[in-house]
């Protein structure tokens, strides 16, 4: 059998090699098992244009610090009451007279932010609120081994709890520290632009009870949206820009302290 | 066909086989369909009680209120701000009824003084202001400039 074998001369190899080759590019035209699958191709063709794409304005300026995003956001997504679990939260930055930065988020803004800097020592001073950045290049969304976060068709990063293993390697690529490991479902929590009530039409919730307005939800496509006007208005700017995340929450007054 | 050319053919067969067989019974059903994800998480992801039922809501029942409160300085503040969902029974507000205390702390929220705050909204030393009273004592809340007594 062996001698067999060497006997077969070069050309037979080469033959045999372009028959191989010519059949996998044959089966990669036809794909034969394609039917077999399951139609992977029927949902993306479905018409993008009628989906929106949500995202958020944030105006620093009408921010008072209340805290009542916070709040309300752990009621209505069931989020942990320990301070460290926070799907959005509320930082107070006071730059002193000396350029000194101190950022202060106690219980994430719930009960309402209080400054602890005397009035004469301050140069400025401004809340933030955080929340998931919900990017367009999710690093996130990249990082997950398994597929279990994702950007929904409306733009929406969110996590499918059944599917997470809470490797926790989301929380750590996340650069808006946005993430965190949820006590009570072991797997990867975040906000999710509160996607059970936006599908029926209402407000986020911290947008919703924020007193101020100083959060703006809308559709980016819909012209005629809050959003879209405020972001006609304002001159908005995003964090961490540097990062390339193209993220769909966008600061009005943002000023350079905020890393 | 040589007797080792043909096991080494069916073993590559079976082993690529028994790997599709494999895969496709692990991947769960909706994968893929709209990217590397479930499309069914969607799904999952909209179901969740909305314990916040918006201001409409509200004033289906307290008209009145709600209209006072629109021709006032609060209006824009959402009836939810202030009156928070009782969850811990019940999502319905005629069986836990989202009271509010009226103390100074809760004012206190929006309204204690702070650099970092924008001067539209009133703010004050809750020290220095009627020292001890609570301020619905004296303030209609949802129109504040009208003073009891």
């Amino acid at each position: 059998m062996g001698t067999e074998r060497i006997k077969n001369n070069r050309r037979k190899f080469f033959q045999n090699s372009a028959a191989l080759i010519g059949g996998t590019l044959m089966y990669s035209f036809i794909k034969p098992f394609k039917v077999f699958a399951q139609s992977k191709e029927e949902g993306a063709k479905t018409d993008k244009a009628n989906i929106p794409l949500w995202g958020m304005g944030i105006d620093i300026e009408s921010c008072i610090g209340c805290g009542k995003c916070s709040e309300a956001c752990k009621l209505e997504n069931n989020v942990p009451k320990e301070p460290f679990y926070f799907r959005t939260w509320v930082e107070q930055y006071t730059v002193k007279n000396n350029g000194e930065v101190k950022i202060e988020s106690p219980n994430g803004g719930i009960g309402g932010l209080k400054q602890s800097v005397p009035d004469e020592d301050i140069f400025k001073s401004f809340m933030v609120p955080k929340l998931c950045n919900h990017c367009t290049n999710a690093p996130c969304v990249q990082a997950c081994p398994v597929g279990a976060t994702f950007i929904s068709p409306d733009g929406v990063v969110l996590v499918d709890e059944s599917y997470c293993i809470g490797c926790s390697y989301c929380i750590q690529a996340c650069p808006y520290g946005a993430r965190f490991m949820n006590p009570v479902t072991k797997v990867a929590d975040k906000c999710t632009f509160c996607y059970h009530r936006i599908i029926k039409g209402l407000d986020p919730v911290c947008v919703e009870v924020c007193p101020t307005n100083a959060r703006i939800f809308g559709d980016l496509k819909d012209k005629k949206s809050d959003l879209v006007k405020f972001l006609q208005k304002n001159q908005t700017q995003l964090l961490k820009p540097h990062l390339n995340t193209h993220s769909r929450v966008f600061y009005n007054g943002l000023s350079s302290e905020v890393k | 066909m040589s007797k080792l050319i043909f096991r080494l053919f069916f073993s590559f067969v079976v082993f690529v086989s028994v790997f599709i067989l494999i895969q496709r019974y692990l991947t769960p059903d909706s994968f893929g369909k709209y990217g590397h994800y479930r499309a069914n998480a969607i799904e999952d992801n909209k179901i969740s009680t909305s314990y916040y039922k918006g201001e409409e809501k509200c004033a289906s029942c307290h008209q009145e209120v709600f209209d006072l409160k629109s021709e006032d300085v609060h209006d824009g503040v959402s009836c939810e701000s202030c009156h928070i969902p009782k969850i811990d029974i019940t999502t319905d507000c005629e069986v836990m009824p989202p009271t509010v205390e009226g103390t100074v702390e809760h004012c206190a929220q929006c309204h204690e003084t702070n650099y970092a705050r924008i001067k539209k909204v009133p703010q004050l030393d809750f020290k220095e202001h009627e020292e001890g009273k609570n301020c619905i004592e004296c303030h209609n809340v949802h129109a504040p400039w009208e003073l009891k007594e």
